[in-house]
């Protein structure tokens, strides 16, 4: 009798010694994980800390005015943004006009046309342009698009537009092959697989009863898409599309290689210009003097503001959509 | 020889149904069904789920044709032509036969272009009378007394039982021929249902409707025939009255009387 | 009833815009293509035995692309030995113990921003956090640059697989008495862990190719170099120098450089595509 008690006894301690053990061990493995979420956080603050103070002495020497002065000189110490933030956002949004147009056609080609055989090899085709590094669209834009542009399509279109006003300006010669235009043109292609992944996910959420209905009452193909699948998908759509364009002003070295590093502002997308990540990749290693190294980091916490901006408007768009998926 | 001249009914068909047969790639989901469709009649198909009743609706304006591996075969004869051939233009079609759903589906836009969009897909009105065809499609649909004051608020503000008669107006609106009807209340309270059947009702003055339905008593209610499906088989068919008092097959009467389905 | 020409006009309109629709889809297809000869004619003419066994040469004379080889796959070793942990970690905790809560949704959304910042600001960052205290370039600001990019994507796809659990896996192993630690390690783990090895992998492919972050982190060598204290050099930044300069022979190893890194970024993806395919059908 007293020996059973006694063994009853061992096993509840022992039971409990491994409950505390276990107890322990999981509040361990609790903050562990914690810890690394937190990590996170940590690096965010940090990147940001680490570029206000990187830049400071900049921004206590050039003030506000460093965001609209054009003038950069390495010799004088006198710095000033303008001509990078203006090649960051024209390339951008330049990529933009092409990417997201062609962008939804790719998705609505690939949800609605494509047949059934094709659809995924030419799915991932796609989506192999996302996953060529941009280095190596750098060096083919130098060594073959950038050429085959100067030889072939800028003196063209120079020449077609010559007559049109404004537009004349845009494209006016001479034709460098490098230069803003072709660093859109990069961007755009860069960014096109990010578009139409997103886009044609978006589309996928729609319920397949409201296509019915638009088709049973006539629609056509393109009228369904037009008029119907993309104004649901909206929200989702412009999501993608500013995650594209979080990626596009941040690029670095597709544009560097083939952008020009000229800080000057120049009406012709012909000419050569710079942008902020182009402007620090080329400049960075070589700066010297108390005021090169701030000016080119406060260009980066400038670039940093910037994409921050967009990418958190693409994030909430997206996670309103996730939301609203999620209830129905 | 069609079931409608056994019936000693002077109504004309509007779609004969001829030896249809459906398959979802290899299954043959339909069996060689014949029946016709009268004009300015309401027919109901009933069924236990999956027996096919939805598929030979959606037979009736291609619907299916969206998806590759379903295919018909046999004749579907509207006002004489087979729809099921080739030649047969599919949106032409549809807007002939018009379809409301199961579950609401607005447009994402307003309440007013939800109307006006399918009426602009096949008629250039002047404003004036574009306004005219959508308030009366909304009031055919017994919606405009309660949608009238914000016609440009979103289609998806209203409640469920709004957007489906939204719907219907939408599929009146175009003028279309023939109405179908897939399960247009199962997702709807009895008070939107009442007021549904009461506008299906209304509608058949005019239309020639086509209503699915797992509900016996909307079947009984609503319809002037009813076909009675199982396993993709036509079971029996006939006017309503008569399938649902004195049946001639043992499976019909099984099922309208519960006791299975 | 049916207004005939604007069926018609409906018509020519529907057809003109899926024809474009089809061309969209062909311009990708042929930028692909485009780049894709390029780089193979281009690139195979540089790729000989030489580039895996000699170092990087001075403009003029015969040379490889070892020491860069070397650096690339030192620097990427360390980031992913560093980064995957803490990001399965902290992608465990947003899934497991913070899913709903407030803090985990900012966390979510600051990962979510790094995960698209541009790497150029991650490089800066290391710069001043670990270049300028140690006072030179060295391997291990490249490698911990490269880490704070495959952060963000590990914990990213951490998260996504361990939600895809379904709950009543996790409920029926701390019905048995199983405390939650022991529950994620031995049960949601190994349940989401094909779907954490392609987050890694797609994490290894996307550094690969990184060459903004490690300008002025590692650097560049020209020499054969495996001290981490010391300035590294990797294929990204060898191909930036070499095709920025004026000379044909060192052109010719950029494009073999750009070769290789190429197909092993494609042979990743294609390995984290299968491993995602298996996931679904299994």
């Amino acid at each position: 009798m007293a020996d059973i008690a006694l063994a009853h006894d061992f096993a509840e301690t022992a039971r409990a010694t491994a409950m505390r053990r276990h107890g322990k061990g999981d509040s361990r493995f609790r903050a562990l994980t914690f810890g690394a979420a937190i990590l996170v956080v940590a690096i965010f603050l940090g990147v940001l800390i680490a570029l206000l103070n990187g830049a400071w002495p900049a921004i206590k020497t050039f003030g506000f005015s460093f965001l609209w002065t054009e003038k950069w000189n390495p010799v004088t110490e006198k710095f000033g943004a303008l001509a990078p933030i203006a090649g960051t956002l024209i390339s951008s949004f330049l990529a933009m006009a092409i990417a997201v147009p062609v962008g939804i056609g790719i998705a609505i080609f690939l949800t609605e046309l494509c047949p059934r055989p094709l659809k995924r090899p030419v799915g991932i085709a796609i989506e192999l342009l996302a996953g060529i590094p941009s280095i190596i669209y750098g060096i083919w834009g130098l060594f073959v698009l950038a050429p085959y542009l100067q030889a072939h399509v800028q003196p063209w279109l120079i020449d077609a537009f010559a007559d049109v006003p404004l537009l004349s300006a845009l494209f006016a010669g001479p034709p460098y092959g490098i230069g803003m235009f072709t660093a859109a043109l990069i961007l755009s292609i860069m960014i096109l697989p990010f578009i139409s992944a997103v886009t044609r996910d978006v589309f996928e959420t729609v319920p397949a009863m409201l296509k019915e209905a638009a088709y049973g009452l006539g629609c056509t193909t393109w009228e369904v898409m037009w008029r119907v699948v993309l104004p649901y998908a909206r929200t989702g759509v412009v999501g993608g599309a500013m995650l594209a364009l979080g990626r596009a002003l941040g690029e670095t070295m597709a544009v560097t290689f083939v952008i020009g590093n000229a800080h000057r502002l120049n009406p012709s997308l012909f000419a050569p210009g710079t942008s902020i990540s182009a402007t620090i990749a080329n400049e960075f290693t070589e700066a010297l003097g108390d005021l090169y190294v701030p000016a080119l980091i406060e260009l980066g916490l400038i670039l940093f503001f910037i994409t921050f901006l967009v990418l958190a408007a693409a994030q909430i768009m997206l996670y309103r959509l996730e939301r609203r998926a999620g209830a129905r | 020889m069609s079931a409608g001249m056994q019936n000693g009914n002077n109504a004309r068909a509007r779609i004969d149904i001829r030896d249809l047969s459906f398959y979802y790639g290899e299954t043959k989901a339909l069996k060689n069904i014949s029946l016709p469709l009268y004009d300015r009649k309401v027919t109901a198909f009933i069924g236990p789920s999956g027996c096919g009743k939805s598929t030979l609706l959606r037979v009736l304006n291609r619907i299916y044709a969206l998806y590759p591996n379903q295919h018909a075969e046999g004749e579907v004869l509207l006002d004489g032509e087979d729809i099921l051939t080739a030649k047969q233009d599919l949106n032409l079609l549809r807007a002939r036969v018009g379809m409301v759903f199961q579950k609401p589906t607005p447009f994402p836009m307003t309440i007013y272009d939800n109307i006006a969009f399918g009426i602009n897909l096949y008629e250039k009105l002047p404003k004036s009378e574009l306004d005219d065809r959508v308030q009366n499609a909304l009031e055919r649909a017994a919606l405009w007394g309660e949608v009238k004051d914000k016609l440009n608020a979103s289609g998806l503000s209203l409640s469920g039982g709004q957007q489906q008669r939204l719907c219907i107006a939408r599929t009146v609106a175009t003028r279309p021929e023939v109405i179908l009807l897939d399960e247009p209340c199962s997702a709807l309270d009895p008070i939107s249902t009442a007021k549904i059947e009461e506008l299906i009702d209304e509608l058949s003055k005019e239309y020639t409707i086509v209503i699915v339905t797992h509900n016996m008593q909307q079947a009984s209610r609503a319809s002037d025939y009813t076909a009675f499906m199982y396993l993709g088989e036509l079971i029996e068919y006939g006017a309503t009255d008569k399938v649902f008092t004195a049946p001639e097959n043992s499976q019909t009467e099984q099922y309208i009387t519960g006791r299975f389905g | 009833m049916v207004d005939r020409t604007l069926y018609l006009r409906r018509k020519a309109i529907n057809g003109a815009f899926l024809t474009l629709s089809a061309g969209a889809e062909l311009f990708g297809l042929v930028w692909l293509g485009f780049i894709l000869f390029e780089l193979i004619v281009e690139g195979i003419g540089g790729l000989g035995p030489q580039v895996f066994t000699e170092m990087t040469p001075p403009p003029g004379s015969d040379g490889g692309l070892l020491n860069a080889i070397a650096g690339s796959i030192i620097m990427s070793a360390l980031a992913v030995a560093a980064g995957t942990p803490i990001g399965i970690l902290a992608g465990t905790y947003l899934a497991e113990y913070g899913r709903h809560g407030k803090l985990s949704f900012y966390i979510r959304f600051l990962n979510d921003i790094l995960l698209s910042a541009p790497s150029i600001v991650i490089g800066i960052f290391i710069y001043e956090v670990l270049v300028r205290p140690m006072g030179r370039f060295s391997a291990l600001a490249g490698a911990a640059a490269l880490a704070v990019i495959v952060i963000p994507v590990v914990v990213r796809t951490t998260e996504n697989m361990l939600l895809l659990v379904p709950g009543s896996l996790r409920e029926a192993a701390i019905a048995l008495g199983a405390p939650m630690s022991s529950v994620i390690r031995t049960v949601t783990w190994r349940a989401a862990r094909a779907g954490i090895i392609t987050g890694v992998l797609l994490a290894i492919a996307r550094i690969s190719g990184e060459t903004a972050p490690l300008l002025f982190t590692a650097l560049n060598n020209q020499f054969w170099s495996t001290n981490l204290t010391q300035p590294i050099a990797s294929l990204p930044t060898i191909i930036f120098q070499f095709a920025m300069s004026p000379y044909e022979d060192w052109h010719r190893l950029a494009w073999a450089g750009a070769l290789l890194i190429t197909f092993a970024v494609l042979a990743l993806s294609v390995v984290a595509r299968v491993l995602e395919a298996q996931r679904k059908q299994g």
